[in-house]
């Protein structure tokens, strides 16, 4: 028997643990502390670069806390379960006591209640009992919410309650952080976070994920079929841009120009335009032309390779400005003819007939650059996310009931008094926010005192 | 640019609001504070205009965007938000005392502000999003209230302290009752708060929208989040341990000097995605 006892008390003792509060702001104060820490200490960098910064030893040590990806570490993960497990069961043990009060209430002023509530008054009337208390219930109900009336043994109780909601922003608060722990469980167990670079015209199916040692097979493929950047007039990126096509079974399902902040959907799957890149070497496309007017011949041109200009000579691009000296894009070639010392110049695309000035039998221009891009995508499938939302939604309904609603009871009492008056009794509570009760009990006072019978 | 002369404007009011306020405590002119209240209210129309002109001039260079997206523009809002939120509070509690401990940091901030590169700048692509107005915006009231709770902490602070002594009269005396300023600290955090959470989950939304995750544990995000935790932490102790006055007043204080760092440490210290690191 003694054991059970104790077992019992054990039981409870864990039960008041989970329950208190004080474990609450411990573990928040906790969590804040160690998130100071992973924003000190860099989280997921290349070993490299820690031991640039930090000693061997403090590297072994803080490998060990898991200190360079904390907030996946078991400890960090330990002190959400916590804070979870703290949350439930603050919930279940309070909740049920909320809703008996809320279904249960005190709807007469007895002698305990009157004490224990911190807005009471009390005068005396001249009229008949049950006339005033008819008196007193529209007077209420227009001062403040429509009583209900209770006739104990001559003694009439008029009950009325507002914000009854307000007990419960709480709870909708703390709920809504588990649901929002829910939909992140959710999101990491059944989606996955991937990226994919594409060249333009190319396509993939099989996603790298996050860390690259894992792929997922989509199930259909995305091509880039073309991707361009806009500039601001001071060179830097104003948006960039990707046409991107689904492909499925062979045939293309979707099609849709995604740029940084405006993604593309299909089949829960998001691709996100995260960045891009040069892809691999970029052309040049050069006209010679006779400067008779007459023939003319376009070439393409690649990095470190040179053409052949029949008849002519040897042409390569060995340099390329985006703005030559404010001219505009220019690029520097050298022309090999046979028999003469290679020379270097720059033709600009801005001034087409520049190189005539060279006087030979043909001049050469430079049409363009064709650039080929990979645009970088983000991949992500969250199937978690919407709850994640929802528990959003639900925090800062909560909030705003928790803050703004007070739960504000009202009592009459009215009963003969010996002098043959009918005494009668108010009284206040409010859960929250005194100060401005204060103003309003006091101005209830004023009116069910000026009630005319 | 007119914007900038507007804000400068401002912050000459914000200056001239903050000595009457500090005067009319020390001299005990009412009258003084009344114009310090008139000036507020200039400051406000000021700077709205401001931040209208700002706006417009934007479109007229071809960015088009609304305001609030680096540093020298989110420090402006930032005051002028600050400005509002005092004179709401000036208004409900019918005290201009705390217009010497809040209109100060409204002028600091414009007085920093001016340290800043003010000249509107186009946007990378990641800003280009209207979460990020609702983000910024929500972020900044948020900030304005505990900005208005921290001023008044110092009050309630002072206070005490005086009342501790049984010593009455003079400055300190004419602030309102401890009752008043322990309720008043509470109450800003009361709307700082909910901007706050609303603050951080359209930050969560934008990112999504923008990366496709709404947490990746950047510095700026962890910071707001604990800002978050050291306010909820207030909210608890306060509700449930009966932690009011001074233990509260001094929780205010460290949630603000949170919330700055988290503002300005962040990027000042550390590195992270958020655009105000180069200015
Ligand atoms: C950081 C996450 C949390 C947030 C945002 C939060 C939010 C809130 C809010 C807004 C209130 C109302 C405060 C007021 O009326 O002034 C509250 C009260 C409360 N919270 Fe939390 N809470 C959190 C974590 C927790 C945890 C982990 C527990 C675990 C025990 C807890 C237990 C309570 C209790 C018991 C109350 C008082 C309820 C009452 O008034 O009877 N909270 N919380």
């Amino acid at each position: 028997m003694a054991d059970a006892k104790h077992a019992e008390s054990l039981m409870d003792r864990v039960w008041k643990f989970f329950t208190s509060l004080k474990l609450a702001i411990f573990v928040i104060i906790f969590l804040a502390i160690a998130s100071i820490i992973g924003t000190v200490i860099e989280q997921n960098q290349p070993l490299e670069k820690y031991r640039q910064i930090y000693t061997d030893g403090t590297i072994r040590l803080f490998e060990k806390l898991s200190l360079f990806d904390m907030y996946h570490s078991w400890w960090f993960l330990l002190l959400l379960v916590l804070f979870t497990v703290n949350l439930i069961c603050c919930t279940v043990d309070r909740l049920p006591r909320v809703v008996r009060i809320v279904r249960n209430p005190k709807t007469t002023l007895d002698e305990n209640l009157e004490k224990s509530l911190g807005f009471v008054d009390r005068w005396k009337k001249k009229g008949e009992l049950a006339a005033l208390a008819e008196t007193y219930r529209a007077a209420m109900g227009g001062a403040f919410a429509r009583p209900r009336v209770t006739e104990n043994s001559g003694t009439f109780h008029l009950y009325a309650e507002k914000g009854v909601a307000s007990r419960f922003g709480v709870y909708v608060t703390h709920i809504s952080i588990i649901i929002i722990f829910l939909g992140a469980i959710v999101g990491n167990v059944l989606g996955f976070k991937g990226y994919a670079n594409i060249v333009e015209g190319e396509s993939v199916r099989r996603i790298p994920t996050r860390g690259g040692t894992n792929h997922v097979d989509l199930g259909f493929s995305v091509r880039c079929n073309k991707f361009w950047v806009e500039y601001y007039p001071n060179g830097q990126p104003k948006e960039y841009a990707s046409d991107l096509s689904v492909i499925e079974n062979g045939r293309e399902v979707l099609r849709k120009t995604i740029e940084v902040n405006d993604p593309l959907q299909y089949k829960g799957v998001w691709f996100y335009q995260a960045s891009y890149g040069p892809a691999g070497a970029s052309t040049v496309t050069v006209t010679v032309s006779n400067p008779d007017g007459g023939q003319r011949e376009t070439i393409s041109l690649s990095p470190g390779r040179h053409a052949e200009i029949s008849g002519y000579g040897k042409i390569s691009a060995v340099d390329y400005r985006p703005d030559f000296q404010g001219l505009g894009p220019a690029l520097l070639v050298v022309l090999e003819k046979p028999g003469t010392q290679p020379a270097q110049f720059w033709l600009l695309k801005a001034f087409p007939e520049f190189d005539r000035q060279r006087k030979d039998t043909r001049y050469l221009s430079f049409a363009g650059l064709n650039e080929i891009f990979f645009t970088g995508l983000q991949v992500a499938r969250d199937p978690g996310v919407n709850i994640v939302w929802l528990g959003c939604a639900l925090m800062v309904i909560g909030i705003i009931i928790a803050f703004f609603l007070s739960h504000q009871r009202l009592w009459i009492r009215l009963s003969r008094g010996g002098d043959g008056r009918v005494e009668v009794v108010l009284a206040g509570s409010t859960n929250k926010n005194r100060l401005a009760f204060e103003k309003k009990f006091e101005k209830i006072q004023g009116d069910m005192k000026a009630v005319k019978p | 640019m007119l914007n900038v002369r507007l804000f400068d404007l401002t912050t000459l009011l914000f200056g001239v609001a903050s000595v009457n306020y500090v005067a009319a405590l020390y001299g005990k002119k009412e009258t003084i504070a009344r114009i310090g209240t008139w000036v507020c209210i200039a400051a406000a129309i000021v700077s709205t205009a401001a931040i209208g002109v700002r706006w417009a001039e934007s479109y007229k260079m071809g960015i088009g965007r609304i305001p609030v997206t680096n540093l020298y523009e989110s420090l402006v809002f930032f005051a002028w938000s600050v400005n509002l939120f005092y004179l709401a509070v000036e208004w409900k509690y019918k005290s201009r005392t705390f217009g010497a401990f809040v209109m100060p940091i409204a002028f600091g901030t414009m007085l920093f502000a001016l340290t800043n590169e003010s000249s509107i700048q186009p946007l990378v692509p990641a800003l280009q999003s209207y979460w990020l107005h609702a983000h910024v915006i929500t972020c900044f009231v948020g900030y304005a209230g505990f900005a208005v709770s921290a001023g008044v902490a110092v009050m309630f602070l002072m206070k005490a302290k005086r009342e501790e002594r049984k010593v009455t009269g003079g400055v300190v005396g004419r602030f309102p009752s401890t009752k008043v300023l322990d309720d008043l600290v509470y109450k800003a955090i009361v709307w700082g708060f909910p901007f706050l959470t609303a603050g951080i989950i359209t930050g969560a939304a934008w990112a999504n929208y923008a990366w496709g995750t709404y947490w990746s544990w950047d510095p700026k995000e962890t910071w707001s989040l604990i800002v978050w935790l050291v306010y909820a932490a207030f909210l608890h102790a306060r509700v449930t341990r009966g932690w009011h006055g001074r233990r509260a007043a001094i929780l205010s204080i460290i949630g603000f000097l949170a919330t700055i760092f988290c503002y300005l440490g962040v990027n000042l210290v550390l590195s992270g995605l958020h655009s105000y690191g180069g200015a």
